[in-house]
């Protein structure tokens, strides 16, 4: 008996051009930025206190480029600007060391975990804008308000990631460490370090986030200059096109730090994943001229 | 010389489960091993084997007795190969060596030695990722002869491994140990494995108690060429069955 021949099914074929460019990651991005731009556009027919994009980007423009508003005022970018970020970069620092440390203490010490861990809980549950009112009441009106509630608003959410890593690494890895005597600071660093570094990044983004949110409530309470003093100056003079300009601002800042920074270095450190395992026989065959 | 000296030592962990019996993994155990030799530990799972050797390793404490390891007057240095190779998987092979050394470019120039030993000396930049388990294996194996230890523990290294990689590996093993003359602890449940590569097998009951204590002089070390007797004077074949009664050339200890 001869078995019927069985009807191989042609491959599907591929999406031509545009489809391919639409379906594609980068297609799907700006097509989601066209989306919001065109609904934000349809939201100005709505409500006309709405300001629109073009309106809106004629104000950053002079903003950046320090042209006149109307006479009112002159645009200052980059000096508010430059001013929230080393306030952020300060507060940061000090949130994300603080955190590191007792994140590592909570993760590896039981006793810490009893005495540290519900604490830095509560913390966490702690909004970003009792920190602003906080170090405002605390501080007043100085440089120290805005860093601190940086610090405080971004610390337990790298504190309780961290903690997570390192009570989530290989106790084979940490026996093996044991058993070869591997020093202290040299486990922590080849070891400890890398094994967390999910966890430290994830903890970094919730920080720059929150971070960033905190920066911008306490200027807007009791900032002299920055970003969120900015923000506040236009709401307050209710121009609302400057009022949308600085949230914009705000919202790429955020968006460039992670694509930009935190992707590439995430990359980095986790190049080892990306390693496709060797064909030693292929290279054995390539050496002999096979 | 290591010498590695073990009284009345005895392990007990907590139970498993909450109003459970307490877990006696090793029972009593006394045992002194001296001098360049290769020794098995064998057993049926659970009996305490790799208990023991992370007790020697400082890993776990004893509840009871005392084991040390000694070179002389000073603490025994230790190196110690694992079921699983135990790499670091974000370091390079290199590295990895060089994560249980603290000398700078003279160990790195050892620990290429060792690499070369097992034929690995074209992975030094690869991760552990990018090698197959074989060789995984294989660069622990380098790893731990590099320390260039004073007693080496192996805990069951070629168990993960499939038949033919693991022959392969028991090779290398036997060719660095040849080499190197270390004291070798080696904990397997392979009886041929362990005939094949030791001067003295130790038998270890369930409960963690000595069962055999069993002296092999005769090189080479073939299970096919190697009769043993036991110290209970049982006579073995190389596949651990007990057999007929064995020419006189088996050594009984004790």
């Amino acid at each position: 008996m001869t078995a019927a021949p069985v009807a191989i099914p042609e491959a599907p074929t591929p999406p031509g051009g545009v489809r391919r460019w639409l379906n594609s990651p980068v297609g799907a991005q700006v097509t989601a930025a066209v989306v919001f731009i065109g609904a934000w556009q349809l939201l100005t027919l709505i409500a006309p206190r709405v300001p629109g994009p073009i309106e809106v980007m004629q104000f950053l423009f002079v903003e950046i480029t320090g042209g006149s508003h109307g006479g009112i005022v002159r645009g200052q970018f980059f000096e508010h600007f430059a001013i929230t970020l080393q306030r952020f970069s300060l507060g940061l620092f000090f949130g994300f060391v603080s955190g590191l440390l007792v994140g590592i203490l909570i993760g590896s010490s039981t006793l810490a975990r009893a005495l540290l861990n519900d604490t830095v809980l509560v913390l966490l549950t702690m909004p970003a804008f009792v920190w602003a009112f906080l170090t405002t009441m605390w501080f007043g009106i100085t440089w120290q308000a805005p860093v601190l509630t940086v610090a405080f608003a971004s610390f337990p959410f790298v504190a309780i990631n961290v903690a997570q890593g390192v009570r989530a690494i290989a106790p084979e890895l940490r026996h093996m460490s044991t058993a070869f005597e591997v020093g202290r600071w040299k486990h922590f660093r080849h070891l400890t370090v890398p094994a967390v570094a999910g966890y430290i990044f994830a903890g970094l983004r919730f920080a720059i986030i929150i971070g960033w949110n905190g920066i911008l409530l306490s200027e807007w309470f009791s900032g002299q200059a920055g970003v969120g003093f900015r923000t506040r100056y236009w709401f307050d003079a209710n121009r609302y096109r400057g009022f949308v300009g600085w949230v914009i601002v705000f919202i790429v800042f955020i968006v460039l730090v992670d694509r930009v920074i935190l992707n590439r270095l995430q990359a980095r450190a986790f190049r080892w994943r990306d390693q496709k395992e060797v064909d030693f026989i292929e290279i054995q065959e390539q050496q002999v001229g096979l | 010389m290591a010498r590695v000296a073990i009284d009345r030592l005895s392990k007990t962990f907590p139970p498993p489960t909450k109003g459970g019996d307490p877990v006696v993994a090793i029972g009593d155990i006394s045992l002194d091993v001296e001098g360049n030799v290769f020794v098995s530990i064998v057993g049926p799972s659970g009996c305490g084997k790799s208990t023991l050797l992370n007790i020697l390793s400082g890993v776990e404490t004893p509840t009871r007795g005392s084991a040390s390891v000694t070179e002389g007057d000073r603490p025994a240095h230790l190196g110690y190969v694992f079921q699983d190779a135990r790499l670091l998987p974000w370091r390079t092979v290199m590295d990895n060596m060089m994560y249980v050394r603290d000398d700078g470019d003279a160990g790195a120039a050892k620990a290429a030695l060792y690499l070369d030993m097992v034929g690995l000396s074209h992975t030094h930049d690869m991760f552990p990722g990018q090698l197959s388990g074989g060789m995984q294996q294989r660069v622990g194996i380098a790893r731990a002869f590099s320390v260039e230890p004073d007693l080496l523990l192996m805990d069951e290294p070629f168990s993960h491994l499939d038949a033919i990689t693991a022959r392969s590996l028991r090779d290398h093993l036997q060719e660095l140990w040849s080499a190197t003359r270390k004291t070798v602890l080696f904990v397997t449940h392979d009886v041929v494995e362990a005939v094949q590569l030791s001067d003295r097998i130790i038998v270890l009951a369930p409960g963690g108690r000595i069962f055999d204590d069993i002296t092999i002089d005769l090189p080479p070390r073939s299970p096919r060429q190697k009769p043993l007797v036991s110290r209970r004077g049982w006579p073995l074949r190389a596949s651990g069955r007990r057999g007929p009664p064995p020419p006189s050339r088996g050594t009984r200890r004790r």
